[in-house]
């Protein structure tokens, strides 16, 4: 309990802790290269609207010298070339270069971002740098920066911004900023003073703008992270208190299965006459002890399994191709000594085929049907275990059928219930766990499967497990198989011929 | 028990059978060292064996069976040893530590969690590792501590 108590606090120390640097927090480098590679694929766009507007100038010339754009100067192609150049080296550094002080991400995207304002400068230059929507082109590498950068990183790259703009109107109007005493020189000039206003308002504005956006940007960006780095936190939280549960599910079985352990080896040192002999009544009331506690010993361990297996449904788990007849003869191999004992047949007809799912799952889920079928079949019987391929569907069915106590209609739709039992089956076999087919639901839950249940009562019960997208299985998986099992071999067709009970 | 006996192989077992009688006729000096902190079950492994002709020692904690180890000079034949004895990680501690030091010795764990403990054992050890479940079944187990030494002894020729 203390040791629970413990990690509780440190968890929450480490809460805190991550908050306090949120706000000057950089993106992974991990996320820049992804950011990095959008960059460079959204240039790859404005490089396409750039070429697209040189073919309809070249198509359509007089009517774009009509409207008032002039495309003789060139500088389109120029522009294209230069980003184009810059799109290739940014992607020879990112992909083929390895990572260095000079070589990071981060670099790569402010590299970007300055080739990016020195092309644009040169289209405001062209196109208009007031009077157009030309300079409002830069609120997106400002807002872009904001994503990418901190908040200083992006001012930065505003004041860059401000500055660029303020060149290229200084190039246009070189005596843009001594024009205050010229207003009284005369009346010629007076219109040339209200161009320089007007262009002096237009800078004001566009960098009153600019600085906005960042300061709007940037603190949005501020928040995302904020979220982003608490949300992570949660997660590893959840996961470190998965680990928890686990190691305190796994002392709690262990705490509870041991003195039922110690109580069987003993009886089982009676059980192989190591304590002498004794009378047959005394055995026969030893191994009532010893199946009941075999049960309650069975029980304990599947809580264990099924809780696993839950947690297991949350976290990613690596789904593998499983040769599903292996998969059945494992099973076949760890029952049969159960089903030999009570005279009981297991008849394999299963086409070879590979299905993609978690292996171990798959393995708990066809011993717990099996064990099943083998539980509630009469004494001498057969349980069946058959395989079809539905090649139009893409999907084969395994069905595991048994002829045994079977199970009422009233009770079929809740055979699937947690702890659910029927006085019938528990009459039939007192070891039940309840437990069995909650975790083959939460199997086929995990691995996505369909399964199919038909029984009528006294004659049997059939499970039918649907596996999509199964394939046949390729010869060289073949080899995987554990040879010399001692597991019934394919009866012919007589496995095949056997339609589901009821 | 029956989680454990999947892991015999029965075709490599008949193959061997000159060496079980040669191993019978050493059984006599075949030591098993057995690390468990509940006293029955102790108790149980150590009246198997012995009745089996085994030479067994029992030690009631890792610490225990550890300093004997730095004590002794020859090392056991085979070492069962429980996963959970004092706290959890004890059993993979030693293991490691043991791993370490006495590469060439043979160990088999005991536990009642049989195969839900192992992926405990997942990071600790690349090596595949016998795990045998609780209550113990003197059938199974001693074909499973044979079948060990026998490997043991073919280890070691």
């Amino acid at each position: 309990m203390a040791l629970a108590e413990f990690s509780w606090d440190a968890s929450r120390n480490r809460f805190a802790f991550s908050n306090i640097g949120v706000t000057g927090s950089k993106l992974s480098d991990e996320v820049l290269v992804d950011n990095a590679r959008w960059f460079i694929i959204f240039r790859w766009g404005v490089i396409g609207i750039l070429i697209l507007f040189q073919i309809v100038a070249v198509i359509a010339s007089d009517t774009l010298t009509d409207a008032g754009i002039t495309h003789q100067q060139g500088w389109p192609l120029a522009i294209t070339l230069v980003l184009c150049i810059a799109n290739i080296i940014c992607i020879y550094a990112l992909d083929s270069r390895r990572q260095s002080k000079y070589n990071s991400p981060s670099i790569n995207i402010w590299a970007q971002i300055i080739i990016d304002l020195l092309c644009l400068s040169v289209v405001v230059h062209y196109v208009g740098s007031i009077a157009t929507p030309a300079p409002f082109f830069y609120v997106l590498h400002i807002a872009l920066s904001c994503i990418f950068f901190s908040a200083m990183e992006s001012l930065i790259v505003t004041i860059l911004v401000c500055v660029m703009y303020a060149i290229v109107l200084l190039i246009e109007t070189p005596l843009l900023f001594l024009s205050p005493q010229s207003v009284l020189i005369g009346s010629g000039t007076s219109s040339i003073n209200t161009h320089k206003i007007d262009i002096l308002s237009w800078m004001f504005i566009l960098d009153v703008l600019f600085v906005i956006v960042w300061y709007v940007v940037s603190r949005l960006a501020i928040v995302v992270r904020t979220r982003e780095r608490q949300l992570l936190d949660a997660y590893e939280q959840i996961s470190r208190a998965q680990v928890e549960k686990d190691r305190y599910a796994v002392l709690m079985t262990h705490q509870l299965k041991a003195p039922l352990d110690a109580i069987r080896s003993k009886i089982n040192l009676i059980k192989g006459d190591y304590c002498g002999e004794v009378s047959p009544e005394i055995k026969d009331v030893i191994l009532i002890i010893d199946s009941r506690a075999s049960g309650m010993a069975g029980l304990i361990l599947d809580v264990l399994k099924l809780e696993r297996l839950k947690a297991a449904a949350r976290s990613e788990n690596a789904r593998e191709h499983v040769n599903i007849e292996a998969v059945i003869r494992k099973c076949i191999d760890k029952l049969n000594p159960i089903a030999s004992s009570r005279h009981i047949d297991i008849k394999v007809s299963i086409e070879d085929f590979v299905v993609e799912g978690i292996p171990n799952q798959l393995e708990i889920l066809f011993e717990n049907i099996i064990s099943n079928a083998i539980a509630y079949s009469y004494n001498g019987a057969s349980v069946e275990i058959a395989s079809s391929v539905d090649r139009q569907r893409l999907s084969t069915v395994v069905t595991v059928t048994d002829h045994g106590i079977g199970i009422g209609d009233k009770d079929l739709p809740h055979i699937f219930d947690e702890y659910f039992y029927t006085p019938r089956a528990a009459l039939h076999n007192r070891t039940s766990s309840g437990i069995g087919l909650s975790i083959v639901k939460t199997v086929a839950e995990n691995n996505k499967l369909q399964i199919k249940v038909s029984s009528e009562q006294n004659l049997g019960t059939a499970f039918s497990i649907v596996f999509q997208g199964a394939k046949s299985a390729p010869v060289a998986e073949k080899s995987i198989q554990k040879p010399g099992s001692p597991a019934v071999h394919p009866a012919n067709s007589q496995g095949e011929s056997l339609e589901p009970v009821g | 028990m029956h989680a454990a006996s999947q892991h015999l192989e029965p075709g490599k077992l008949a193959g061997q059978l000159p060496n079980s009688v040669l191993s019978k006729e050493n059984r006599a000096t075949q030591r098993i060292v057995h690390v468990d902190d509940d006293p029955d079950i102790r108790d149980t492994v150590k009246r198997i064996l012995s009745a089996n002709g085994y030479v067994v020692d029992s030690y009631q904690t890792m610490g225990d069976f550890l300093d004997s180890l730095r004590e002794s000079e020859s090392p056991p034949d085979l070492a069962i040893l429980d996963v959970m004895v004092e706290t959890m990680d004890a059993g993979l501690d030693a293991f490691v530590e043991i791993r370490k030091r006495f590469p060439q010795l043979h160990m088999i764990f005991m536990t009642s969690l049989g195969e839900e403990i192992r992926p405990y054992f997942t990071g600790v050890s690349d090596e595949w590792i016998l795990i045998v479940e609780k209550p113990v079944e003197p059938v199974s187990f001693l074909s499973i501590i044979r079948s060990r030494l026998d490997n043991a002894n073919n280890a070691k020729v």
